[in-house]
């Protein structure tokens, strides 16, 4: 028996929560206080990577379209390579800051699916208004990871990264399955249930 | 406490669901997949919401293509068809409708009356195994040898060694590799599959409803080695990071148990004949020959030219392992031959058989070849010092792991063939299930 999708969705919300108030913390108190304790810096990538691991349970069991199994799976891998690049450069076992290149990869891979998965108009209902709305926040917020790749120590790129995930996870916290968007839902949707 | 906290949250992410908001096909009458005792008066389609109908929205087909529905109308979020009494056999059921979210959604069951149904995969229209469908499954059987091959390799023949750390990472990066290409190629697998069962266009088929050919064997064990092969990218992963081989050992045993998917949803899980002797036979074949080939690859990509001092000792160690691993593969595969093909003149009749004395053919080559690496090669290898002789070495190695990749491509071929029936043919649409 599947929960309906949209517990699904605060599921991730709460995970995407958690990621941004840890970005929140470094971007406030500064990378020398925050990784005054060791595990702190693995934090946000480490719930990242295990984000994507937990994402594929989602693409295998959700086979009731094509389109949303490649979905997931595009997010699963592209949070498994962004989080896997992050923890390894805090390691150092890679070197390179172009690894970082991968969060703004990841960013534009999950906001191109979101659209691409959405034919509906935006104020279809909730969830279509919610899906453009991510997919356009993803693609645009994609330039703030490319810009942390040359200007790591900026204070407001990093405050703007971290604030991305609070804003993805509220948005994800007001999806339903079938309800309204601003008092309007098209008569095709059908009756909201709950 | 800290642990109890991160692991409810840890649970609470790892719930599945569906997801979004088109529509989804909650229950059908007849149910997927059944065998009913009675001529079904209609055919329902319970959805999770209004749906609307085009024409032709039901189709309830016969072996022969004959549809059996009568015109399709809603009823709250059900789509109803009446059926025409139906004499006993197999039939599919083909549906399409509009979605809330204005997709046209589609797709295929089967069920019999008063004989079993059909799977989904062989429901008419159904046109079989193309040869995009061979190269995907290659390609899945190639990474699931690098993946296994680099593992069993690092735990085996360098165990006990001290091994340089870009060594160490490289076998990593190779088993990675493996299991990254495995994942992409078991969905599309499962995509192409689902893409004939369905008989759908590309743009419509992004929307086709797959739940049908999730709950097959091969569905199953897609969804299992996914979410199997995905914990163990991971635990590959963090070997990787932490420099911990203590990660590869469950990687390794986690790699053997779930490649057995592929057994458990092939011939041998389900056609006449078949057993668990059988199942285990098969596993233990690919299993084997995986540690084989994707062992050699990892002999010559990783450690003939990126570690040069470990040439003699891995040379040695390996041929060991291959020799163990070629008496499992030849064990198993004779006796699943005899399982499958129980006339000799079999192997020359029917193409299956004929496949198979191709890649019997193809196995012999390969086995000569490693014969000659290991009784001509090996204690040549512990005399001689010169570079060239090493290099020549390298590249003949290069050529047996290339010919062990062809042995799996003709074996993708045997596995997407069904093997012939033992007793009276029957027709198409009835006779696998799988």
């Amino acid at each position: 028996m599947e929960p309906p999708a949209e517990m699904v969705h605060w599921m991730f919300a709460t995970g995407l929560l958690l990621l941004g108030l840890c970005l929140l913390s470094e971007a406030i108190v500064g990378p020398e206080v925050w990784r005054a304790r060791r595990w702190r810096a693995y934090l946000w990538p480490g719930l990242a990577f295990t984000m994507g691991v937990l994402m594929w349970p989602v693409m295998a069991f959700f086979t009731n379209s094509a389109i949303h199994m490649y979905a997931h799976g595009s997010w699963a891998e592209v949070l498994m390579l962004a989080g896997g690049a992050e923890l390894g450069l805090v390691h150092g076992r890679l070197k390179s800051r172009w690894w970082r290149l991968t969060t703004p990869l990841a960013f534009a891979v999950t906001g191109t699916a979101f659209i691409v998965h959405e034919q509906n108009a935006w104020f279809f209902q909730r969830s279509a208004f919610l899906h453009h709305l991510l997919g356009w926040t993803f693609l645009g917020a994609a330039i703030v990871p490319l810009a942390l790749v040359f200007r790591p120590r900026s204070t407001v790129l990093q405050s703007a990264f971290a604030l991305t995930f609070v804003v993805v996870a509220t948005m994800l916290y007001c999806d339903r399955d079938l309800a309204p968007v601003f008092g309007h839902l098209s008569p095709l949707a059908g009756v909201p249930h709950r | 406490m800290k642990r109890l906290l991160l692991a409810c949250v840890a649970l609470a992410l790892a719930l599945p669901s569906s997801a979004w908001a088109h529509a989804t096909l909650r229950a059908t009458t007849p149910a997927f997949g059944h065998e009913v005792r009675t001529s079904p008066p209609l055919i329902r389609l319970h959805f999770d919401q209004h749906v609307k109908i085009l024409p032709g929205a039901i189709e309830v087909l016969n072996d022969s293509g004959r549809n059996f529905a009568g015109p399709a109308r809603t009823s709250g979020t059900d789509v109803i068809a009446s059926v025409r009494k139906l004499p006993a056999g197999p039939y599919t059921v083909r549906w399409r409708a509009i979605s809330a979210d204005s997709h046209v959604v589609s797709g295929v069951w089967t069920f019999g009356l008063r004989v079993p149904a059909p799977s989904v995969q062989d429901a008419y229209g159904a046109g079989g195994p193309t040869v995009a469908e061979h190269l995907v499954r290659w390609v899945w059987f190639l990474s699931l040898a690098l993946a296994i091959g680099a593992l069993g390799f690092r735990l085996i023949c360098l165990r006990g060694l001290a091994l340089p750390l870009a060594l160490e990472r490289r076998l990593a990066v190779a088993a990675g590799l493996g299991v990254t290409v495995a994942l992409q190629a078991g969905i599309a697998a499962f995509s192409l599959r689902s893409e004939d069962a369905l008989q759908l266009p590309f743009s419509r088929f992004l929307y086709g409803d797959l739940s049908p050919m999730a709950v097959t064997r091969f569905g199953r064990a897609f969804i299992v080695m996914t979410l199997g092969f995905a914990l163990v990218l991971a635990l590959i992963y963090l070997a990787w990071l932490l420099d911990r081989t203590v990660f590869l050992v469950p990687a390794f045993a986690l790699s053997l148990l779930f490649v057995s998917g592929l057994s458990l949803s092939g011939h041998d899980a389900v056609d006449p004949g078949s057993s668990w002797k059988s199942e285990l036979a098969d596993w233990v074949h690919i299993s084997a020959a995986s540690l084989w080939v994707g062992g050699l690859a990892t002999l010559v990509g990783v450690v003939w030219y990126g570690a040069p001092d470990l040439r003699r000792v891995a040379f040695r160690r390996f041929s060991e392992l291959a020799t163990v691993a070629i008496a499992l593969v030849l064990a198993a595969g004779v006796y699943l031959s005899i399982v499958r093909l129980p006339h000799l003149h079999d192997l020359w009749t029917v193409g299956y058989g004929r496949v198979l004395l191709v890649k019997i053919g193809l196995v012999s080559c390969v086995l000569a070849w490693g014969g000659f690496h290991k009784f001509v090669i090996a204690p040549a290898l512990e005399r001689a010092d010169g570079a060239g002789f090493l290099t020549r070495i390298g590249r003949s190695l290069a050529g047996e792991s290339l010919l062990g990749a062809a042995v799996l491509l003709v074996a993708a071929i045997l596995v997407d063939s069904r093997p012939p029936a033992p007793a009276v043919k029957t027709a198409p649409v009835a006779a696998a299930r799988r």
